[in-house]
């Protein structure tokens, strides 16, 4: 199939990119190699310069404008920490994208991965929520702005659209409730994403979350440096009388508004919804040979746990039993986990969990069997 | 001509690409080197390795890919831990470790896999044979 075989030569294409990276960046470093972490890094960053940020902003109408000016101008650090949170939020929309291509790109999205990918969408929706509350927030004229559009253009979705709107306008008013709701929503949702992130790991032993301290400061570098020499600032202050026809656009966040304003709003719904469909369908459009998950012998199994310690996807788990004299526990695998990698048989040094479709005991007698065959055979 | 001493690799399938290289289970450019290929490296067993001495492999050497990357997550950590006998299960003592190596290349590395084969094969050939010359081994001289 062309679609496969592109998809082959892209992943060479990444492996060899990669390993040129390690001539930058040293084995240890290889940002790629932490690809996972990099967006859970600027998460972190994004907590802790939110909280800081929460200790003087003020979620009503009347003193959000202010207060964010307040310490952008007052407040020791403060045009550092808001720069911090803005550019962590950019980096981290950059990186998980980065994830995202690297994990299809090699071919680690689908089959026993499908959870991993279907709540990876789960978290870039609530990426996008946070995001663009986040912005409204700040209440300048883009706030303003924002919420108009997206009041409107929610309206236009059958059903759910109307009461949808209403989390952020009431009837066509901007009201106090406005902004406290932008404001729980940026919270409450930074919060879900734990959630999410935790079923993200949930079928993965050991997951890489942490980067390299040299890593991390390189890191920290690439959001402070920006952070310092191009100030994040606020525009004009909303004014509720007057409507503002035109705001910068944040590429990362925001790139729907300008979709919006071009063309009409179910149209645009529609284009997201398909996006969305084609992400979740993507693990799917390749079959592969059946399933044949690993097989465990129940008389040859000792219960020596070193099986379930190795499984990179927490696929075998430990059981008590009794059919047996001297042995207390035996391992079980979980079909749907097992990715049929063979890390269980590598662990393994009483020949009790097999592949079915490359038995170790087979491997065994064919090491045997082509050693013998002299310099010159199967020619 | 004396015979090429036979090596056993036992390899990841996703590590260096070695379908156009091989012939049957022999490498082209050499022929006294013996591939087999796994799903991943870590699951190659200890025993795997001590299957290929017993069958007369002069050394064996086990390929995954570069470390930090693995389509498995840990295969090839494991793998080497294993090799460094920081893992259970341990290779046996008996096996001479000089006669074992860990490789750990990417698709595209051929050539370097070609170098290092040949690095190994030489310094095979620097070994004492087995049982024969024994006492040239430093532990002996205590």
């Amino acid at each position: 199939m062309m679609y496969q075989q592109t998809l082959q030569k892209l992943q060479t294409v990444t492996i060899a990119f990669e390993k040129w990276l390690n001539k930058v960046f040293s084995q240890q470093y290889n940002p790629f190699y932490y690809h996972g972490a990099l967006p859970n890094f600027f998460m972190w960053t994004l907590f802790i310069t939110g909280i800081l940020l929460f200790v003087y902003f003020q979620p009503t109408l009347d003193s959000a404008f202010i207060s964010v000016n307040y310490i952008s101008t007052k407040v020791p650090f403060g045009s550092i920490t808001r720069g911090l949170h803005r550019y962590a939020a950019d980096a981290m929309m950059i990186t998980v994208i980065l994830h995202a291509l690297r994990v299809y790109l090699t071919d680690r999205y689908r089959k026993y991965r499908w959870l991993v990918w279907y709540t990876g969408i789960l978290l870039l929706i609530f990426m996008f929520v946070i995001g663009i509350t986040g912005y409204i927030l700040v209440w300048d004229e883009r706030s303003y702005m924002i919420v108009l559009m997206l009041a409107s253009a929610l309206k236009q979705i059958p059903l759910i659209g109307g009461p949808l709107a209403l989390t952020f306008v009431n009837g066509d008013l901007v009201t106090s409730y406005t902004m406290a709701m932008a404001f729980f929503l940026h919270v409450g949702i930074s919060f879900l994403l734990l959630y999410g992130l935790w079923w993200h790991y949930l079928r993965i032993s050991r997951p890489v979350t942490d980067v390299p301290l040299g890593l991390g400061l390189l890191l920290f570098a690439s959001i402070l440096i920006p952070a310092g020499v191009i100030p994040v600032i606020s525009g004009k202050p909303a004014v509720l009388t007057q409507t503002p026809t035109e705001f910068p656009v944040d590429w990362f966040y925001l790139w729907i508004f300008p979709m919006f304003s071009s063309m009409p709003a179910m149209v645009v719904w529609t284009i997201l919804f398909i996006i969305t469909a084609i992400l979740l369908a993507v693990p799917f459009l390749i079959t592969d040979r059946p399933k044949s998950p690993a097989t465990v012998s129940l008389e040859n199994c000792v219960g020596c746990t070193l099986c379930a310690k190795d499984c990179p996807y927490e696929a075998i788990y430990m059981v008590p039993r009794t059919d047996h004299p001297k042995y207390k526990q035996l391992a079980v695998v979980i079909d749907a986990r097992c990715a049929e990698c063979g890390l269980c048989v590598g662990a393994c040094a009483f020949k009790a969990i097999d592949l079915p479709y490359m038995n170790s005991q087979e491997v065994i007698a064919k090491i045997g069997d082509i050693m013998k065959e002299p310099v010159g055979a199967g020619v | 001509m004396t015979e090429k001493k036979k090596i056993l690799g036992i390899v990841c399938e996703r590590s260096v690409n070695l379908n156009k290289h091989l012939l049957g289970n022999r490498l082209k450019d050499k022929n006294n080197v013996i591939v087999v290929s796994m799903p991943c490296s870590g699951m190659i067993q200890p025993a795997m390795l001590e299957a290929g001495f017993k069958a007369g492999a002069e050394g064996v050497f086990v390929m995954g890919c570069q470390i930090g990357d693995c389509h498995f997550r840990e295969g090839n950590k494991w793998c080497q831990d294993r090799l460094l006998g920081l893992r259970p299960p341990n290779i046996k003592k008996t096996v001479d470790k000089n006669r074992v190596r860990g490789l750990w290349l990417s698709q595209v590395d051929y050539k370097k896999f070609l170098e290092k084969v040949e690095k190994f094969e030489k310094e095979l050939e620097k070994l004492p044979k087995e049982q024969t010359e024994k006492p040239t081994s430093p532990a002996a001289k205590v």
